[in-house]
Order: C-alpha cells, then structure tokens, then sequence
C-alpha cells in the first residue's frame, strides 16, 4: 500500500507545482523582491523622494504606543471583516443553493450572479454605490414611499461602514460558483437515503449538506477573509478617499496608503504593511489549525 | 525521484529568476533617448489637475505651443485635483515624473524634498520674467533657488449666492463686515430660507490662515522654521464654527461631506442649498457656468487687523529635477505666462495672468464674471496697501496637516469631542506632523 502511494503522491506533487508555476513566477520575479524592500524600508524614515535613513524598530514602536489612527482602522477593519466575511458567505450560499434547484437557464443566472464580483472590486461599482446610498440616493427614495427620511448613509460616520458592507456582500458571486461546484458534488442519494428516514430539510441541510460542502466552506472563508482584510477601493471611493469622515472609513489599507503616497512616510507605511501580513497571517492559521474539527473531507484515509 | 525533480524544477526557476532580473538589467540600461535627442525631437511630459474645462484649454494651449515649436511635442496627462498628488508623488519616487508639473500651495513640500529644478539658470534667457510681478516671481523662490513658477493669482473672498439673499429678503451685508455679522447674517439666511437651505459652507479648514492673520499669526513661519501660531490662537476659530454651527447657519456636517465644496458637480452654491462660502477668485466662472444664480464675490470678514486676504499665487508651474530636457521646461513656462495667445486661451481658469500685458489683455474682454473676479482682485490690492499681509506659505506636511484639520473639525461637528479636547488634540497632531516632516 505504502510502496504504490508514494510515486503517485510525487506524481500530483508535480503536477500541483506546474499549475503553481505562473504564480511561483510571478512571486519570485515581482514581489519578492518589493517585500524585502518593504521589510527594510519599514526599519527606516523614507520621505519617498529622498534616500532613507536606518531607524531600527522606531516606526514599530511608534505604530504600537502612539499612534491612535493604527488603532481606529485595525478595529475598523476588524469589525469589517468579521461582519462582511460570514454575511456574504452565507448570501452566497443561499444564492447557490436557490440555483441548484434545477432551475432553467442555470448558466444565465450564474453568470448573472457572478457578474457583481468581477465589477465589485472596482471603482466605477463604488461610485454607483455612493449615488445609491446618498442623502437623495435611490435607497432613501425607497425609504420615502414609507414615510422614513433615510440619512445620507455615506456621509454619516456611523453608517458609511454599513454601506461599504453592503457592497462587499454583493460580491458573493465567486463564492457562490464554488459553492454551486460543491453543491453538486453532494451525492442525491444521500438526500434520498435521509429523507427515507424521515429527515426533514432543516436537518438535511444541518446534516448533510454542511459537512459535505465543508472543504468548500473552508476555502471560500480563508480567500474570503484575505480579500476582506485587504480592501481597499469601496473605502477610498464610497468615502473621500482622505479616509473620511471622521476616520469612518479609514480602512487599515488606505491608512498605509495614505501614509505612504500622501504623507511622505513610506517607512512607516512599509511598517504598516508588515504588521498586516502578520495579521492576516495569524488568522489564516487559526483557521487552518481549527479546520480539523469542522473540515470533513469525504475522500481522506480516514475516511470521515 | 521525488527530490530530484524538485531540485530541477528549483533551479530552472531560480534560472528563470535570474532571466527575468537580467532583462531589466538591460531593459534599463538601453533606455536613454540618445536617439531622440539627436533628432532634434524632444518630447515632454505635463501633468495638472483639475476638471474637463480646465483640460481642454490647456490641451488648446499646447497645441498653440507645440505650433511655434515644432521640436517640441507635450504629452499632456491631468487628474482630478484629488488623487493628482498621489500620482505625482508615486511618480517622483519611481523617478518617472514628468518634466513639469502644477503645484499649489504645498510647493514647500516638494521644494524641501529636493525634487523641482532649479530655474534661475535660465531667467534671462529662455525664460523671461521681465513682465511678471516681482511678488509673484519672488514666491517661487525657495530655499534660495527659483523653483516654481506662479501660473495665475487669485484671492480668496465670499461668494455668495445673491438669489438666496434676495429670497430670503436680506439685504447684501456690508463690505467691511466681521465674523460677529457673519455668523448673524448665516443664521438669519438659514432662519428665513427654511428647511435644508443654510447660511454658508463651514470652512474651518480653508479659512483657517486667513483667521490667524488677522490676528497677526500665520500657519507657517518659513523664516524662521516654525510653526506660526499656538493653540490658544486656533481654539477660538473652532469655537466660532462651533457657536455658528449651533445656531444653525451653517451646512449640517453630513451635507458638508457629501457635497464636498470645492466640487462643482456638488457645491451646495451650485443648487442653492447654501448661500456663502470661501472661494478663490479663480474659481468663480466655473462654478458661475454651472448655475442661473447670480453669484458675486465679497471681502471676506475683518478681524483686529484686516481681512487678511492677500493677492497670492494659485498654483504654478515647476519642473522635475531630473528631467533630461530643462531648457525646453523652461521655454514651455515662458510661453506659459508671456504668451498672449496662450493667455487668452487659459483665460483666469487657473487666477489672474501674472504679468501686467496679459492681465490688460484679458480685461479689455472680459465678461460679466470675470469683471466680477477683477473687481475683487483689485479692491484687494487696493486694501493691501494700507493694511500688508505677507504671502504665505503652507507648513510642510501639508496633505497630512489639512487631513487632521478636516477630522477635527468633523469631531466637533458630529459631536465626538469637545472644541476644547479636539482643538488640543488637533495642536499636538500639528506639532507631531511638522516636527516630522522637517
């Protein structure tokens, strides 16, 4: 058993490695050397136009003990993430379990579904979002036929976070094709065996359609995430792009932007930038590391 | 097996790697423009900022330009005034900044940073300065050297919407007017007009300068290097707003952010939804066109020492250090600001000419707005004589400085923090941000 396993695990191993290699390519020749820069400059005070001087951890120190704005936009982003991320995986899903009905016309619809996450990203999407969710936007006219006077939901500090939430949720398309792909993978006869015994389809859902589809769950919540941690558009065009107003769209990206091209401290936003990969790389692997009690992959040795 | 194939496929990459790195190498190395310069052929980059209006007379300018000097090609490229320093600032940092550019007020930044050429080689001779005013030329001149050039001057004053006023029955206040009578004026406009139309813009930010001259301090002592006023002098210019904002003469915070002022698309001026604000001169055709309300300027209110309102340069042209052809930037500036046909294709988008002969030339055809724009400029200058201000200089950090300016008086706005904490904040922050960006 061993000895027939493991040229067949060398055999995907490479294959693996050859869809790699575009990225692997692309890795070595274009960002490695930027993110080494970026772990020198982020130990140095850069101005961007005159040659940087070595300062050691000062900027680190800095980011850490008083720097109030860092603090704002982590939760900011924080608190973005972890709204947007299961609120747009669970719309996904909805929408992809709606479509596997068998309904007609499948490939229209799932074209259709997927088109907002192609636009999402871009700016010319989040400049209609902010003419939808102005004061006099599309929403608050609807909100007028029932007597509400909706606010300007850009302009308030305390709901522009909410609209650019929105936005993210409405690009649930390419999650939901992956979710489309896993449903479709779940064999009917399990459905078929559980409705036998009477299962009705809250349990179904709970109990096969979840577990089955939770590999796919897995990968849509850690890409999911990293794009979440890194957005950066919808906050620089549905706000004033200054991080405004109030710091209420301030995402942890534009700040390092910021920082970096406005504010003349590329030091500090290399610093910045650093601090984030960290970030984002703890909360991959917690969810790595947790994976094991709630990924349930059908094919494994174990054969859970 | 497996271990061997892993190391070939390592080392083609790493082979790959290398490849990749040597074609820059040689890529960088085969990128001079001998070839074009040869030729006799030079071609610039320009960059501005500003909307559709603007660029199109400038690319008419250009083309005049180009016309009378046949060697000379301009590759024009603009943005919106809001993501144009980001660029720029991207671009010098790759060194691929074009050869010359706009500036406004923060020139000190760049200026500071080493990054704009040095002109005065060429005063004289392709770059004449004879018919510019002295003022003007001397503004450029930084650390020493003549390092921007001044494209257009403006002063700021009042505009006001006179239709409101007429509506609201108010008559048109008087031209040596305070802030006492400016917050009452607002209030009343705001009382009268009703529901969702108020008195004026809050400018906190914008009018800041203006403020503390009138009290004979300044944003930035460039002379001396330090910053020109203490928190005790800004406290109260964040209390004026404050109080004004309170008793209700002045745009909600909300409307303030989602109809930024100084975007014609959306100024409250243009739908009438405010009835002052604080505008350059130069600006006033532009947001006149966009509306059949009477707009017209007025001097701005006088503190203890004036009005504080100076004839200053609006932005400016200055050239890239590093640009390969300095003599052709220099005679694209001279053509700039001496040029008649030029001066009547660019009219006072960007201010007031700065030479003598064209400001004449563009008076004999003015119109109805522009005669406005002179009218005000001039009662400026007259006011300047008997009460001078110096031209000021924006305080290095400038992106970062107004930045914070504008959160504070949003905090305040929306409610967050008390003017006293903000403001305290607000010093600190400006302390931290011009000892940082010395």
């Amino acid at each position: 058993m061993r000895k027939l396993s493991k040229p067949l695990y060398g055999q995907q191993n490479k294959t693996a490695y050859l869809f790699l290699l575009p990225w692997l390519i692309g890795f070595f020749c274009l960002t490695l050397g930027p993110m080494i820069a970026s772990l020198y400059l982020s130990m140095t005070k850069f101005n961007l136009l005159s040659s940087p001087t070595w300062t050691g951890l000062s900027n680190y120190v800095q980011i850490f003990t008083e720097d109030d704005t860092f603090l704002r936009s982590l939760w900011l982003t924080f608190y973005y993430v972890f709204l947007s991320v299961p609120l747009r995986l669970a719309f996904a899903l909805l929408v992809a379990m709606a479509l596997n009905k068998g309904i007609r016309g499948l490939g229209i619809y799932r074209t259709v579904y997927y088109i907002p996450s192609l636009l999402g990203g871009s700016v010319a999407i989040a400049i209609v979002w902010r003419q939808i969710f102005d004061g006099s936007g599309l929403v608050n006219q609807f909100l007028s036929w029932f007597g509400i006077t909706g606010p300007s939901w850009i302009a308030h500090p305390d709901y522009v976070v909410y609209t650019i939430i929105t936005l993210s949720v409405w690009q649930f398309g390419s999650a939901m094709v992956i979710f489309l792909a896993g449903l479709k993978q779940i064999p009917a006869d399990l459905y078929e065996a559980s409705g036998v015994d009477g299962a009705g389809k809250l349990r179904q859902f709970f109990g096969i359609t979840l577990p089955m589809l939770s590999p796919v769950i897995f990968f849509n919540l850690i890409m999911s995430m990293i794009n979440s941690f890194q957005a950066f558009t919808p906050a620089y065009v549905i706000g004033d792009g200054r991080g405004g107003p109030l710091d209420a769209t301030m995402f942890y990206t534009l700040y390092l932007y910021l920082k970096g091209f406005s504010f003349f401290d590329m030091g500090y936003a290399s610093a910045l930038a650093w601090i984030m990969l960290v970030i984002i790389g703890v909360f991959t692997a917690i969810v790595f590391l947790t994976s094991k009690f709630w990924v349930f992959y059908g094919d494994n040795q174990e054969g859970r | 097996m497996l271990k061997r194939s892993m190391v070939g496929m390592l080392a083609g990459l790493m082979l790959f790697v290398t490849a990749c790195s040597g074609t820059d190498h040689t890529g960088a190395g085969g990128d001079t423009d001998n070839g074009a310069a040869e030729s006799g052929q030079v071609e610039l980059r320009m960059m501005w900022w500003g909307d559709q209006k603007r660029a199109d007379i400038t690319n008419e300018a250009l083309k005049v330009f180009q016309e009378k000097h046949p060697n000379i090609k301009i590759m024009g490229e603009f943005s919106p005034s809001s993501g144009y320093f980001d660029k720029l600032n991207t671009q010098l940092a790759s060194g691929t900044a074009p050869d010359i550019f706009f500036l406004g007020g923060n020139v000190v930044d760049y200026a500071k940073k080493n990054v704009l050429l040095d002109l005065d080689p060429y005063v004289g001779s392709e770059l004449n300065l004879d018919g510019m005013d002295p003022t003007m030329v001397e503004y450029g001149r930084l650390d020493g050297k003549l390092q921007h050039i001044s494209a257009g001057a403006n002063a700021r004053g009042i505009v006001i919407n006179q239709a409101l006023f007429e509506k609201a029955g108010i008559p048109l206040p008087e031209p040596n007017w305070n802030w006492e009578d400016y917050a009452a004026v607002s209030k009343e406009l705001s009382d009268k007009l009703g529901d969702g139309i108020f008195g004026t813009y809050n400018f906190t930010v914008d009018g800041m300068d203006i403020y503390l001259k009138q009290r004979g301090k300044q944003l930035y002592n460039m002379e001396n290097g330090t910053l020109g006023f203490a928190k005790e002098d800004i406290q109260e210019w964040f209390q004026y707003w404050e109080e004004t904002s309170s008793a209700g003469g002045v745009v909600t915070p909300e409307m303030q952010v989602s109809n930024p002022h100084d975007d014609t698309s959306k100024s409250l001026l243009i739908t009438g939804k405010a009835a002052m604000s604080l505008l350059p001169s130069n600006q006033l055709a532009a947001f006149q066109s966009l509306t059949e309300d009477p707009l017209i300027l007025h001097p701005v209110p006088r503190g203890p020492k004036g009005t504080g309102v100076v004839f200053e340069s609006s932005q400016g042209l200055s050239g890239y250090a590093n640009t390969k052809h300095p003599k052709e930037v220099a005679i694209l500036m001279d053509f700039w600001i001496n040029d008649p046909q030029a001066a009547k294709i660019l009219g006072s988008d960007r201010g007031v000419p700065v030479t003598e002969a064209n400001r004449n030339l563009l008076q004999e055809e003015a119109g109805p707005v522009e005669e406005i724009v002179y009218q005000y400029t001039s009662l400026v200058s007259e006011a300047t004589k008997s009460e001078p201000f110096d031209v000021s200089y924006n305080p290095p950090g400038f992106a970062e400085f107004s930045k914070l300016a504008q959160t504070t008086s949003q905090e305040i706005g929306f409610g967050r923090k008390s003017v006293e904490q903000a403001v305290a904040d607000f010093y600190n922050g400006t302390v931290r941000i011009f000892e940082s960006n010395q």
